[in-house]
Formats: structure tokens, sequence, C-alpha cells
């Protein structure tokens, strides 16, 4: 008896001590994420698809035997925080990728990041960061903001809209498209109406809509996270207002119907970046299946491709030999009309243009669920890089 | 060899480092912080924490925090609003910066300026004690915070103000290493301050002040003018920590400036100790470092359990929250006071008589 139990505690000690050496190269990924913070609600589910898919990819066989390890924390939306984690990152865990979260930190990043040559995967999709001039090393993969807001622009106009509404939180995630928006509607010939300021935490939104109500626009667009659009939606219909919503891609999703019920069929229309949790493409098993038989929403789909860019990025890097931030780059800029299995629009890099696509779809609400309306096309102008 | 310490006159009675033990440990003390950034990288690898840039952070935090524990610790003044103080002294350090001007005028104009906004905010004191003085620096903390996000055309609005790196002829801040020691100078510098500050007569003056105000009226102190002078001081302190901030992060926006800066910075007086140098320099060093440890357990954990952050992303608050709250009940007087009371068990070890 003594003696199995010697020889238990014998076979764990070698295992503690054997283990890191067994274990093959690792890459670590630096991770920036909102957990707790006002993008919370859904950076939660983006972090935990982030996470799944670093176990899957793994799972399969690491970057050709080389293993993943994202370290990930959560940094409250607040850029010290991000500051200080990408300080850590880079100078102690000495990554040279790393998977962040908002507008506001990934452009506080942005001159930090270049200088250091680290690849920086963001889930803004911030137009200005599609910039390889100005911003090498910035990629994400969803369709970007200014992008979205002008196939909403185009949607509006296809459904007879005259005059148009801008609603965002005075954030840069909520401002940054806003210009963009602007001179496509007025390119469009639509009628722009006072803006209206909605926080990320608003519990109510009467009066910016009773403000909106003497315009009365046929269309408005909201830049902000799931709650507040639900907000916004719920006190749009209490009053009465028939303005339909074109909803940026983090202020739609299948939390919406629930959050706003009735409200949202028929006034809520989302711009998609990627396919619905559990959609019908055939790259969505390995999703559904990551999730352990949970129910998430679409960002979890996000990140889940956002580390599958990367994943493709680190093994062409690999493959070149050039296991570093530049070689990464070099990698991904690679990119061609690549493959996710229809959880998004085949992604595209150049030397030239971080635009992922620019090809996405329009969700609508009908019995409490997701649909898709269309999907819609933005021709990849050159004149739009970058903004 | 005499069994405590006898001083003999005055000017021995008032020094700084009392005795040879003291100067000893305080030279080692000097030694340690100016030879740490050569072997920080190593420490760093080894605890898992980017060490160079908390002690920057310590170092800055530490000038704000010195700045708040002169007005709320020694002239008993409440300040809910030096969060956004050290947002006006870092938004003129990035305004200046940005118009060209160079970085050692930029600093002192942060803390000039701040000094002139502080004192402003400062004036409700006379009248105004205890909560109410809390409440009227509440609304400078709104107020600044408003300005900050809505003057767009000044401070970039939500956006944030890019600031250049600090540079002095042509020797740039560029590194942490570098701009450690610009930190650690002003740490020094802001210590050394307090430390006189309060022996003068304006600090006995501010003492005064705060134990009982009557008589310190009676006595001849002038009430607006040491209360004024104290929000003065203070928000120049805090100022120039906002400044300095400013160039080491490059990047400002309001969000770095809430009213949980506020508080954080009251906490750090708190559970340091109010009215006293060490308080502070302990409470810095508690609030800058606690966060970055609770973080250690969560990545060492998430190999096994991946979603551990889940539950420890929230926990940190909550754990932040608890110590505080457990420091002032077990410890009202903060770290300073039982650093104090583990010195004199020492210093009579085994006699404690």
């Amino acid at each position: 008896m003594k003696r199995t139990v010697w020889m238990i505690a014998l076979l764990a000690a070698a295992c503690l001590v054997l283990a890191p050496m067994a274990m093959a190269k690792e890459i670590k990924v630096g991770g920036i994420f909102d957990q707790t913070g006002p993008t919370g609600a859904v950076g939660a589910d983006y972090q935990k698809g982030a996470v799944a898919a670093t176990k899957f990819w793994n799972d399969k066989g690491g970057i050709n035997g080389d293993m993943l390890k994202l370290i990930s924390n959560d940094y409250a939306y607040k850029i010290p925080e991000a500051l200080n984690l990408y300080k850590k990152y880079k100078d102690v865990d000495r990554v040279f990728v790393i998977q962040g979260w908002g507008t506001g930190d990934t452009n506080a990043l942005r001159p930090l990041v270049n200088r250091a040559k680290i690849v920086f995967f963001s889930a803004s999709y911030d137009g200005n960061l599609t910039d390889p001039k100005k911003n090498p090393y910035n990629f994400f993969i969803g369709t970007s903001y200014s992008t979205a807001i002008r196939l909403a622009m185009i949607y509006a106009k296809e459904q007879g809209a005259k005059k148009v509404v801008f609603i965002y939180p005075d954030h840069p995630y909520g401002k940054n498209p806003i210009p963009a928006g602007k001179d496509y509607a007025k390119k469009l010939g639509l009628n722009i109406g006072p803006d209206e300021i909605v926080s990320l935490r608003a519990m109510d939104a009467t009066s910016q809509l009773l403000h909106m109500k003497k315009f009365n626009p046929d269309f408005a667009w909201i830049g902000g996270t799931t709650p507040s659009t639900a907000v916004i939606i719920k006190d749009a219909a209490k009053h009465g207002i028939n303005t339909k919503f074109m909803i940026n891609c983090w202020g739609f999703d299948e939390n919406l119907p629930r959050l706003a019920g009735k409200a949202a069929e028929g006034r809520a229309f989302g711009m998609l970046p990627v396919a619905p949790f559990g959609a019908d493409v055939p790259g969505m098993k390995a999703v559904v299946d990551s999730a352990g038989g949970k129910k998430y929403t679409l960002h979890y789909v996000k990140s889940w491709v956002s580390v599958m860019v990367m994943v493709e990025g680190l093994k062409r890097a690999k493959k070149a030999g050039k296991l570093n931030g530049p070689g990464l780059k070099a990698a991904l800029e690679t990119l061609k009309d690549f493959n996710t299995g229809g959880l998004c629009a085949p992604i595209t890099y150049t030397g030239s243009d971080h635009r992922p696509n620019t090809t996405m779809a329009i969700g609508g609400v009908k019995d409490g669920k997701i649909y898709l309306v269309k999907d819609v096309n933005f021709p990849r102008k050159k004149e739009y890089i970058g903004w | 060899m005499p069994c405590g310490l006898f001083f003999e006159t005055y000017q021995k009675d008032e020094s700084i480092f009392p005795t040879l033990w003291v100067r000893g440990w305080m030279i080692a003390l000097g030694i340690f912080l100016l030879a740490f950034p050569f072997f920080a990288q190593t420490v760093s690898d080894w605890v898992g924490i980017n060490m160079l840039n908390m002690f920057i952070l310590i170092f800055i935090f530490l000038v704000g925090a010195h700045g708040l524990n002169l007005l709320t610790g020694y002239t008993g003044q409440i300040s809910l609003g030096h969060g956004a103080f050290m947002g006006v002294g870092a938004y003129t350090a990035g305004i200046l910066a940005n118009l060209g001007w160079p970085f050692w005028i930029c600093l002192p104009a942060a803390g000039v300026v701040t000094a002139g906004v502080g004192m402003i905010f400062g004036i409700p004191s006379l009248r105004l004690r205890g909560l109410y003085l809390a409440i009227a620096t509440l609304a400078a903390q709104f107020i600044l915070v408003y300005a900050m996000r809505n003057w767009e055309h000044l401070t970039g609005g939500s956006a944030g103000l890019l600031v250049p790196t600090a540079k002095i002829g042509n020797f740039e801040f560029d590194s942490d290493f570098k701009f450690y020691f610009l930190a650690l100078a002003f740490a020094i510098g802001a210590t050394m301050y307090l430390k006189n500050v309060a022996r003068t007569r304006t600090g006995r003056a501010f003492v005064a002040v705060r134990d009982r105000y009557l008589s310190a009226e009676v006595i001849g102190v002038n009430l607006f003018k040491y209360r004024i002078m104290s929000f003065g001081i203070s928000s120049f302190m805090v100022g120039t920590a906002g400044g300095l901030w400013a160039f080491y992060i490059t990047i400002i926006s309001d969000e770095h400036f809430t009213l949980w800066l506020s508080v954080q910075y009251l906490a750090m007086c708190i559970v340091g100790g109010l009215g006293q140098v060490l308080g502070s320099i302990f409470g810095v060093i508690f609030m800058v470092v606690l966060p970055e440890v609770l973080r250690i357990p969560t990545e060492l954990l998430s190999g096994i359990f991946p979603n551990i952050s889940d539950i420890f992303a929230s926990l940190r608050e909550m754990v932040f929250g608890i110590v505080v709250i457990l420091f002032l009940i077990f410890e009202p007087d903060g770290m300073a006071a039982r650093w104090h009371t583990i010195r004199a068990y020492w210093k009579l070890w085994p006699f404690s008589y």
C-alpha cells in the first residue's frame, strides 16, 4: 500500500518535471479582452470564442507542431489597462501577435505595435486600421465599420428612405464610422438629421428618441452594443416610432430578440460580418462543437474566425521560416480569398489594402430569431482604403 | 552605548534621517532603485509582471498621491476631483507638447495650470467641510471630465490625444528604461518636498487647520489662505503627475481620468495612512501592485481551466474592495501605522517592555 502511494507520488513528480520538456515549442499570443467593462456584454462571448478556437487548433496539432498559448486578460475597456497589458505581452511574454479588442485601445496601441512590429488582430473593425501605409501591423477579419455603414445607407436608400439619423455612443467605436456614413449618405442624396448620443450603458433612450421623432427619419444607424441597442429599440416601439434601425455589428446578435422582444421584429436590421452562431455553413460544425453544448452569440464566431486567420498566417509564416512579427505580417498579406468555411466572406489581405472583405449580410429578426435578409457587397474601391 | 534615541539639539530632533542605521538603509534603497532597471528584465521574466512598467507607474502615481496626502492627510480637506486634476495636467502637457513646446516647460506648465484649476475649485473649501466639500469637488470632477470629452478641437474628444515622447535637448525618453530614471527623480523630489513642507511654518499651519480650524483661526492662521494654498500645492503635484503620465503612455483620453481614479487616489492615501509620507508610498505601491498580482493566478491556472478568467475577471475588483474594507477595519491608520508597529516590535525584541 505504502509503496503504491510512493510510486504514484514519484510518477506525479516525474510528470511535473518532464512535462515542460516534453512539450513542443510554444507560440504565445497576447489576449486583451473586455469581459467586465462597458462592452463586456458582447466581449465575454468573444473571449470565450478565442479561447475555444485556440484549443481547437492546438488539438489539431497547433502550428505544425508548435502549440498556441493564448494569454487571456480582461482589461474592462480601459485604455491605460490595455497599455499595461501590452507592455507585459511585449516585454515579459515577448509575443509577436496579439488578439485585441476595442477601437479606443487599438488606436492607442497603433503607434506602439507598429513600432514594435507586433501583429495586432483587433475586434475593432475600424476603417482607418485598414491602410497598411499607416498601420502595417493592424489586421482584423470583419467587414470594416465604414464599409458596413455605407452598405447600410445603400440598403436604406433601396428601401425608399429619404431621411436618416445616426445614433451612437460617444466612444471611438461609435464615432469612427460616422463621417464615412454621412459622406456616403450625402452622395446618395439622403437627408441627414441631428445626431443622437446614447451611451453604451444607457438604461433609457426616451429623450433622444423623442428628439429624433421631430425629424422623423425613415432609417437610423445605431453604433452601440447589444444592450444599448435593445434599449433604443424598445423605447422606439413604446413611443410608436416607425423608424427602422440599421445596427453595427456589435449591436445585433442572438441576444437582441431576447432583450428587445417583439419590438425588434421588422424594426432592427443588423450588419453581420460573420454568420450567426449555429448557421448552416460548413465551417460552423467545429465552432458549435467547441462550445460544448452551450449556445453563444455570433461574437463567438468572430473571434473564432480571427484565431483561424491568425493560425493560417502563422502556418504560412512557419513554412517560410519566419515565425515573427514581420514574417506573420508578410504571410497574412499572401492570403487571397481565404475560405473560412462560410463563417464569413473570403478574406484577402494585400500589402496595400488590409480590408479583409467588403461583403456582409443584413440580418433581421423574426419570431425571436435572427434571419438573413440579404447578402450585400460593396465594391472594393481603392479610394475607401483607410476610412 | 545608549539604549534609545536621545537628541540634544532641536536640529537633531528635526532631522529627516535621525540615525546612522536609517541613513544606511536609505542609501541601500537609493542604490537599489538606481540599479533596479539593469536587472528589471530578469525579475520580470521570473515573476511574469512587467517590473519596469510597474515601477514607473508607482513613481508617477506617488507624485500625485503625495499631492492628495498633503491636502487630505495634512490639511484635512477631502477631494474627489484629483483624478480630473491629474487629467488637467496631462492635457496641458499634451497640448503644449503638441504645439512644440519643450518637455521641461510643458511639465511645470502642467503643474501650474492644474494648480490654478485646483485653487478655483478649492474656493468652496472656505465655507464647506467634510461631506459638502466632497460633493463640491465631485462636481469639479464631472465638469472637468465633461470639458475633456467635449472640448474636441483642444482635447481630441473621446478619440484621445496623442502626446509625443519626452525630450530634453537631444535626449529622448523613448523607452521604459530611460523613463524610469525620470519618473524616479520626480518621485524622490515629491517625497522630499512633502517630508519637508510638513516641518515648515506652512506645514504646521496645514495641520492646525486640519486638527481644529477654529483654534487655528484664533491663533492667527489665515484659513482662507492656507486652504487655498493647500489646494494649489496639491493640484500642482497631481498635475505634474498627470503630465508625466501623459508623456509616459503617449495617449490620453478622458477615460483615464474618471471618478474611479479619484477614488483610487483617496484609497491610496487611506490604505497607506493619511498624513504620513510613508503612507502615500505604501498606498501607491499597494494599489499598483495588487491588480498585477491578482492577474498571476488567472494566467497560471488558465492552462488547466481555460474558462477561469471569467471568474477571476470579476473577482479582481471584488478582492480589491474587500482588501480596502479589511484595512479600514483592522488598520484604520493605514499601512504606515502597521509598519511603525512592526518596527517598534523589532526594536525592542526580545524584551518588549
